[in-house]
């Protein structure tokens, strides 16, 4: 008997119904073929795609929009909090790649020195159930980025798809009452893990990446770039956020609303000023920010090797692009100062 | 949750000049309101938004401190409207500090730029404390116009003061202005104050405080005496947001109070 368990594919529904009982259930769901998550529907047919979900689960945990108090204008002052959400759920379905992307959420709204308690509520109350991607996409990278379509870390449970249905495996405490789901049998059959393939975004250190600042490089693959912010809306570990105050009916709420540094007006001020006032700019503090200053502040690389940003990407243009060129020229400055 | 502000009441709005109103603030619960030199605070108008502006008179275990608003954006404007007696919302103190205890003993050189003298008046109020602890003190204020001259009861103490030495500029020439015309940096070379022993400290539009610190290094101060307080755009106030982000440093976490020779490149 190995440490798997056996979900035979006849009873993935029935599966997923008795999960739906006790948690809110998100799964992947097809949309005009884009994969999305939504809550589970006993009707709908339920499928798991090869490899990433387009949509990054990011939103989750961290929506576009997201009210955290409340003001009473009637009142000379009065504000309250949003309340927490503590309804157990499951997110069944993601990958190795999300996984780290919520780690690096972690570290942001967890343990940066304050908690943000709207996530560490969605956090809590939610349990992740993994899946081993079938195979990498065209555009997946995870193995350039020391991590693997079958890496468990920041998992409760990991399932993989097999012929005739799917094999689970227990990762954390957390869950134990639903590996004992009878439905769930002992099987003989374990994950072989295979020899996963490179992806083709490659980058270089964060010492040597951080040191291309003044390269005229920036300004050669950012003269295109529409600015368009996809790569950052995509991107799991982009969490820059505007806190606005919304005015409607006599109500107002304080909200965060995602925001991207890709924006002129992310970073200018009432006054006028601009510190990153162009395209080169903005393109540079992203992929700076991605392989190098992430790394300072929050001890790793915040690429997770998804690769939405190239899906995303209007004109192909997109972030691990730049980096794989950046990561050529950083080659070819070092080969011309050792041969210099 | 930490982006949620606490109430604050407005004891006292001071017009200062013609677009700069101060706000004496303190906190509804009363309790002392305990700041470190430097640090900011964000400002909730209720129903219009949040910012952040720079601490610009704060007394040690006071419950009241001081906020001084220019009227930039439309924030600022409706912060403007507000008066005596109404509510406003405050976050923080957040951010580090001047490190005052390394400058003893040295002679202080403090230059602000129109709006950005704001957040240097308490480093001159706990110098002017400490009198016996530096070995001079010299402050330099330029404004665009004697319309925005800032802080007026203070420069006349200021000037009056024996220990301090007071140089007033303003940019263009004015009728009826007999004082000092012309921008900072121009004014601190004619100065011509030797670095040895002294630490400058400046803040103001970016572009001043980027000329004022080549005319300074063209004198030979050093970058590792020179501070500067880069009151850049936060919004979070505690570096999650992202958007004080420069050169991998998170200006509302790190700063506001930077050693030049530790300011992340190209920002000035």
């Amino acid at each position: 008997m190995s440490n798997w368990k056996k979900l035979k594919l006849k009873d993935l529904n029935r599966f997923l119904d008795e999960l739906s009982s006790g948690y809110e259930l998100w799964i992947p769901e097809k949309e005009k073929q884009k994969w999305i998550w939504s809550i589970y529907d006993k009707t709908d047919e339920v499928q798991f795609p090869p490899n990433i979900i387009d949509e990054s689960v990011k939103a989750l945990f961290f929506p576009k929009r997201r009210p955290i108090a409340e003001f009473d204008l009637k009142k000379k002052w009065s504000v309250k909090q949003v309340e927490t959400s503590t309804k157990p759920r499951a997110i069944m379905g993601l990958r190795s790649c999300d996984a780290e992307g919520i780690n690096y959420m972690d570290r942001v709204f967890l343990h940066s020195g304050y908690t943000d308690e709207l996530y560490k509520g969605e956090r809590d109350r939610t349990l992740l159930i993994g899946m081993i991607c079938d195979e990498m996409g065209e555009n997946c990278h995870c193995t350039d980025r020391n991590s693997s379509p079958d890496k468990t870390e920041g998992m409760d449970i990991i399932f993989k798809r097999v012929p005739d249905g799917f094999l689970f495996r227990q990762i954390t405490e957390k869950v134990s009452d639903i590996l004992n789901f009878g439905l769930l049998i002992d099987t003989d059959e374990i994950y072989e893990a295979p020899e996963w393939p490179r992806g083709r975004f490659e980058v270089a250190a964060p010492e040597d990446v951080l040191d291309t600042y003044d390269d005229e490089f920036w300004n050669d693959v950012s003269d295109i770039c529409l600015t368009c912010g996809g790569c950052t809306f995509s991107c799991p570990t982009c969490l820059c956020f505007l806190v606005a105050d919304e005015k409607f009916k006599g109500k107002c709420e304080r909200v965060t609303v995602w925001d991207t540094c890709q924006f002129s007006a992310y970073s200018r001020m009432a006054g006028g000023h601009n510190p990153r006032d162009n395209n080169a700019a903005r393109v540079r503090n992203r992929t700076l920010d991605k392989f190098g200053y992430s790394e300072r502040k929050y001890g790793r690389t915040s690429c997770t090797g998804c690769g939405r940003c190239v899906i995303i990407c209007p004109l192909k243009r997109s972030f691990p692009y730049i980096a794989r060129n950046l990561t050529e020229r950083i080659k070819e400055k070092k080969a011309a100062s050792q041969g210099a | 949750m930490e982006l949620i502000p606490k109430a604050a009441v407005i004891k006292k709005v001071i017009n200062e000049s013609n677009d700069v109103k101060s706000f004496l603030l303190e906190l509804d619960e009363g309790k002392p309101f305990s700041a470190l030199l430097g640090q900011f605070v964000e400002i909730t108008v209720q129903g219009i938004g949040e910012s952040t502006f720079a601490i610009s008179r704060q007394k040690k275990g006071a419950t009241q401190f001081i906020v001084s608003v220019k009227k930039m954006g439309h924030l600022t404007k409706m912060l403007h409207r507000l008066t005596a007696g109404e509510f406003v919302g405050v976050r923080g103190p957040y951010g580090n500090s001047f490190p005052l205890e390394e400058w003893y003993s040295k002679k202080l050189l403090i230059i602000g730029g129109g709006i950005g003298l704001a957040p240097l008046r308490p480093v001159i109020d706990q110098i002017l404390l400490e009198k016996d602890k530096f070995a001079g003190l010299e402050i330099v204020f330029g404004a665009r116009s004697p319309l925005d001259i800032l802080f007026k009861e203070d420069l006349k103490l200021w000037e009056s003061d024996p220990y301090a030495r007071l140089h007033t500029t303003i940019d263009i020439p004015y009728e009826g202005w007999h004082g000092k015309v012309g921008f900072i940096p121009s004014l601190v070379k004619d100065l011509a104050l030797k670095p040895d022993n002294s630490i400058a400290v400046i803040c103001g539009p970016p572009i001043m405080i980027r000329l004022t610190v080549e005319a300074l290094k063209a004198m030979n101060w050093k970058a590792e005496q020179i501070f500067t307080t880069l009151e850049m755009k936060m919004q979070c106030g505690i570096g999650q947001c992202g958007r004080c982000n420069i050169g991998g440093k998170l200006i509302c976490k790190d700063g506001p109070v930077f050693r030049i020779d530790q300011i992340p490149y190209g920002v000035i």
